[in-house]
């Protein structure tokens, strides 16, 4: 064990010595001699905030040329790897490239850990990871906190073979942050016997209350997945939570429409207030038990479904429009490849990013990891086919589908979402209460400091 | 030897009998003043007590104080590194907000009724767990294993339980034909209040146990026969010597479990996100610092949930009596 | 030897001293196994279990274990199995066992909990048996600050600490090792331990150190000597307490490490693997919960015996 207990005291005023640099005005103006010991803990850990840059205009830029003769390790960090591509993929990286050694590492167990984690690294200027795999919905607080290199170019160059809506999601005043590495997409798994195929949301509604076994099971809990749900609804209801300006629009027809419509199909039966307690895995336990008609959940049950009794008794549709007035829509889901600001190898990881985004390796990520490719080819390649039959499906949603809103402050925006429509859903608060408390609540977290 | 190197020295043995057998008070001893004694007393209960408080100072004092200087200041979320220093601000705002209040009254509901049931229980448990019978090394062990599970995975196994169609509580509902099976417990207010209490109580009443079993392990057998010669009945004697005497270990289950109870995360976190009026105070505290990272605020929203628990703590130490209250009025 | 010498004295204090020290004040002669048979003791105890008792026996075992079992019943069962809430497993499979006990990780993550509850709670019992015994016996100054301050060492709430306690453990060189799990668990588990152990140390009646004196002996020999032998119960209990809050915590050690190399089992069971970001492998974390429960009911077993030392067998009567 690296660790004698006389080492550490050196250590500490090793540690303490070094620290230089990094203040705010406002934390020199207060901190008191007494105070000395702190301020070297608050400057240790990086003042609680980013590197000195201000905005996002000045910050640095990964260049796509110097992936060219990258060399040396790379270290991708990110959440845990359940389907193995993060592994897999580093690993035919490295065998493609002999001169780059590019390693996974699992910084947290949870999507909430894994973005504790890299916070933590990131106001620390860890130089630890190079690369972090960055939810769509992190990438314009990451953005904001200068934290990620301007993928701009990079981008720009790739663009050709990556979905345009998928781009959306790395976006954020006018300048890409990531590269998207897979998405996601929400699909209805739906009992082909009992229940007609969705086609709008109104009629899967009156389907489902029709008879017991015809009932529709989503995410309903206090929390994201709520978020997710409601915003399809009300996406494809033509509604929306911040215009293209990031003006707030939620107080509008549709979100009330779309709110009295989830709270009716509960009363009416169209779905169990079971779901009120429900998460992705909680629904496709409901669903496996062949007592209810529709699901709403991501591609990654469509194996699940097939290894159970319901084999051969469901299908997948993409998510429908409201009521056939509006254009259908989703949310997109998925995972985006960012570079940190402190990563020593950053030609490296444009010369990863290249390769992960390739249409040749993005057949792998269905075929091998039976995730959802952010190339549209990989769509309609046979192998992918024969792997993934609901490919089309797939597709549809996420050309359709659009982010979640694009703002720094995205935690507090989908807290109040999902805090408001839970409420309704629940009984509790009425919709047009609800409806202006979410308006405001959003505006307060847009004003935040 | 060590023990020679930590002892104050030669000292009148006879000297100090007489006078603690005399003067029973301790002004009385601390005016006869033993000083030589006193002060090599007082030298080796700075030893004894150093290797812990200075472990303490080096490993909570800088976290601890670092969490307060963050609550003087806000960090912005929108441009980096950006942060101004606003004094009480973080603190007032919060005071003035609903959700703290709610999360305030929710976790004192919790607390309240999962400490209550947990001393009662405990308390019963550890009389069970102290009587003479065969098997009573399986009963310790089987009362023992719910604190030992994982404070996670039990949330879901309660979560699961309690889940409609599926879980066991539920399903042996409908079966018996009784209401509930068909309840989403943890959708619905009350309800879920109530399951998180259950579970809560479930893990921990082992604790309050075997603390209280310990403590009815000092309570001498003359004690009972002296109550049994006055002919008192087992009720009588169970109110009026063995609750009585149990006290220092009732009161120290209580500290400890009101504290835990008070700062109840895992259970509400996992079984409900804080939906249904089941939202604590560290959860609000961990939502503005992890998930919004509201930085200034969430460390105020942690300091205000931290005084909260302290004066708690210090009301009940004071007011509940036990040792610990003995030990704090000796200031000598 | 000394505790015999004391009792002479006791009956006739007892009376005028606090009610809670009336009770203890008759430790010492009690606890000679010799004068009171245990034996048949014993057998009157059993002699008188009520039936009303018996049934509370069997309502305590239920509600402990129904949920247990729940736990047991989901690590048998894989797959779809899992989803469909059979109260008894139809195809009840050991596979979640093997694919645990397959995976060197987890074996990995039991060793370095072992190690660090074993060492955290040796530790942990001396530093606070010390403390414990200046605090509940020796003469010092602001006692009430002291125990305040070591009581707000564990009330300050754990998020708002780890985050800096992550940043000066790398940079110290503390991060994702063991000795880095150990020092904080150490320091967030002494206030329980000295609570406890102050708690203790005062229900042993000041008589018996008193005699020691009279025998010559320094505090501190009284206190290794008289005290600590006659707080096993106390130091038992301590010791399971400590224990299994060491072994079941959870933020420090998942915000402290990064690598199997240091990760403890609570740690290393949420990295278990499901088949997507969106599920958790309930069969193998059921498993795995049960797997670990093994040493603590080992533990449970060899320090229950010090919790019921001689005297005290039988000794409550209804």
């Amino acid at each position: 064990m690296d660790f004698t207990p006389s080492s550490i005291p050196m250590r500490v005023a090793a540690a303490t010595k070094t620290i230089t640099g990094c203040s705010t005005p406002h934390s020199r103006r207060h901190i008191t001699m007494a105070a000395a010991a702190l301020t070297a803990v608050l400057l240790l850990s990086g003042c609680g905030g980013g590197p000195a840059s201000q905005g996002t205009e000045n910050a640095a830029a990964a260049d796509p040329a110097s992936a060219a003769n990258a060399s040396g390790n790379l270290n991708i960090c990110g959440g845990k790897d359940a389907s193995g591509i993060y592994r897999g993929t580093a690993a035919a990286f490295t065998k493609e490239n002999p001169g780059i050694t590019a390693k996974f590492t699992e910084i947290g167990a949870t999507t909430d850990e894994a973005r504790t984690q890299a916070v933590q690294r990131l106001e620390g200027k860890s130089t630890e990871c190079d690369i972090f795999l960055l939810d769509v919905i992190w990438t314009s607080e990451f953005a904001s906190q200068g934290w990620l290199l301007d993928q701009t170019k990079l981008v720009e160059a790739n663009k050709d073979r990556l979905i345009p809506s998928t781009l959306e999601t790395t976006k954020f005043e006018d300048k890409y942050w990531g590269s998207p590495f897979f998405t996601n997409a929400g699909l209805i798994y739906y009992s082909k016997n009992r229940v007609s195929r969705p086609e709008t949301w109104t009629q899967l509604y009156a389907d489902a209350a029709k008879a017991p076994g015809n009932g529709y099971v989503y995410q309903g809990k206090q929390y994201e997945g709520l978020t997710v749900n409601f915003l399809e609804l009300l996406y494809s209801a033509g509604g929306e939570v911040l215009d293209e300006k990031g003006e707030v629009k939620v107080d509008s027809p549709e979100t009330r429409k779309v709110l009295d419509f989830m709270a009716e199909g509960l009363e009416k039966g169209s779905a169990d207030r079971a779901v009120l307690t429900y998460n992705e895995d909680a629904t496709r336990l409901a669903y496996e038990s062949g007592d209810y008609g529709y699901e709403r959940n991501w591609p990654h049950v469509y194996r699940l479904l097939n290894a159970t009794k319901l084999a051969g008794t469901f299908d997948v549709a993409p998510l429908p429009s409201f009521d056939g007035s509006s254009k259908a829509s989703g949310v997109l889901g998925g995972w985006n490849l960012g570079i940190s600001v402190h990563s020593t190898n950053p030609g490296a990881a444009v010369s990863f990013i290249n390769f992960a985004t390739t249409p040749e390796w993005q057949k792998h990520v269905a075929i091998d990891f039976s995730q959802a490719p952010v190339n549209e080819a990989a769509y309609s390649d046979p192998v992918v086919l024969a792997k993934m039959p609901f490919a089309k499906e797939l597709l549809a949603s996420v050309k359709g589908a659009k982010p979640r809103p694009v703002s720094p402050v995205y935690p507090q925006i989908s807290q109040a979402i999902h805090k408001n429509v839970y409420a309704v859903l629940s009984g509790t608060v009425g919709t047009d209460e609800a409806v202006k408390k979410m308006a405001e609540e959003i505006k307060t977290a847009k004003a935040s400091f | 030897m060590t023990l020679k190197t930590l002892s104050p020295g030669p000292r009148p043995a006879g000297d100090v009998r007489s006078k603690r057998r005399t003067s029973l008070g301790r002004s009385g001893l601390k005016a006869s003043g033993t000083n030589v004694r006193d002060r090599a007393e007082r030298r080796l209960a700075v030893r004894m007590t150093a290797p812990s408080l200075i472990l303490m100072a080096l490993v909570a004092a800088v976290p601890i104080g670092y969490a307060l200087w963050l609550s003087l200041n806000q960090y912005s979320v929108r441009t980096a590194g950006l942060s101004r220093f606003v004094g009480l601000d973080n603190y007032s705002s919060a005071l003035a907000s609903h959700e703290w209040w709610a999360a305030f009254g929710q976790t004192f509901l919790f607390a309240g009724l999962s400490v209550s049931l947990e001393l009662v229980l405990g308390t019963a448990m550890a009389l069970l767990l102290n009587l003479a019978f065969k098997g009573r090394a399986l009963l310790r062990t089987v009362v023992l294993l719910p604190y030992a599970i994982v404070t996670v995975v039990s949330a879901i196994t309660w979560e699961t339980m309690f889940q409609p169609n599926l879980g066991l509580v539920t399903n042996v509902l409908s079966a018996l034909g009784l209401p509930g099976g068909d309840v989403a417990w943890l959708g619905e207010q009350g309800y879920a209040m109530a399951v998180i209490v259950l579970a809560d109580v479930w893990k921990t009443t082992p604790f309050a146990a075997l603390l209280i079993l310990a403590g009815l392990q000092v309570i001498s057998a003359e004690t009972y026969e002296a109550a049994e010669l006055d002919g008192a009945g087992k009720w009588q004697t169970f109110v009026h010597i063995t609750l009585p005497l149990l006290r220092p270990a009732i009161v120290l289950a209580a500290i400890f479990r009101t504290m835990d109870a008070l700062r109840v995360f895992d259970l509400p976190f996992v079984l409900t996100r804080g939906a249904n009026g089941t939202e604590s105070m560290s959860m609000l505290a961990y939502s503005q610092l992890r998930e919004n990272r509201l930085i200034g605020e969430g460390s105020a929203l942690s300091i205000l949930t931290f005084l909260t628990v302290m004066a708690v703590s210090i009301v009940y130490i004071r007011f509940a009596g036990g040792n610990i209250r003995e030990v704090a009025k000796e200031d000598q | 030897m000394s505790t015999v010498t004391a009792t002479g004295t006791t009956a006739a204090r007892a009376d005028r001293s606090h009610p809670t020290r009336r009770g203890v004040a008759s430790l010492g002669p009690g606890r000679r196994p010799g004068k009171f048979g245990p034996g048949k003791r014993r057998l009157r105890g059993e002699a008188r279990l009520h039936p009303l008792v018996w049934v509370f026996v069997v309502a305590v075992m239920s509600f402990s274990l129904v949920p247990f079992y729940w736990l047991i019943n989901t690590s048998l069962k894989t797959g779809s199995s899992l989803g469909e809430g059979e109260l008894f497993p139809s195809q009840p499979t050991l596979d979640n066992y093997v694919s645990v006990f397959g995976s060197s990780e987890f074996l990995l993550a039991m060793r370095n909990s072992v190690i660090i509850a074993v060492v955290t709670t040796c530790v942990a019992l001396i530093f606070a048996s010390f403390a414990a015994y200046a605090l509940a016996r020796l003469k010092m100054r602001r006692k009430g600050l002291i125990l305040t301050l070591i009581l707000s060492v564990t009330t300050f709430p754990a998020i708002a600490i780890a985050a800096p306690m992550f940043s000066i453990w790398r940079e110290i060189g503390l991060y994702d090792t063991l000795p880095g799990l150990i020092i904080p668990k150490l320091t967030f588990a002494l206030p329980l331990a000295i609570y406890t152990l102050t708690s203790f140390f005062r229900e042993i009646p000041r008589e018996l150190e008193e005699s020691a004196y009279i025998d010559g002996a320094s505090p501190f020999q009284a206190f290794r000597k008289v005290i600590l032998p006659l707080a096993v119960p106390g130091l038992a209990t301590t010791a399971i307490l400590v224990f299994i809050s060491v072994w079941n915590e959870f933020l420090l050690a998942v915000t402290l490490t990064t690598s199997p190399a240091a990760r403890p089992v609570p740690v290393a069971i949420a990295f278990f693997n499901g088949t997507s970001e969106f599920d958790q492998p309930l069969g193998t974390i059921s498993a795995a919960s049960v797997i670990i429960t093994v040493p603590l009911v080992v533990l449970v077993l060899v320090c229950q015996k010090r919790i019921v030392s001689g005297m005290t067998a039988g000794a409550v009567k209804g």
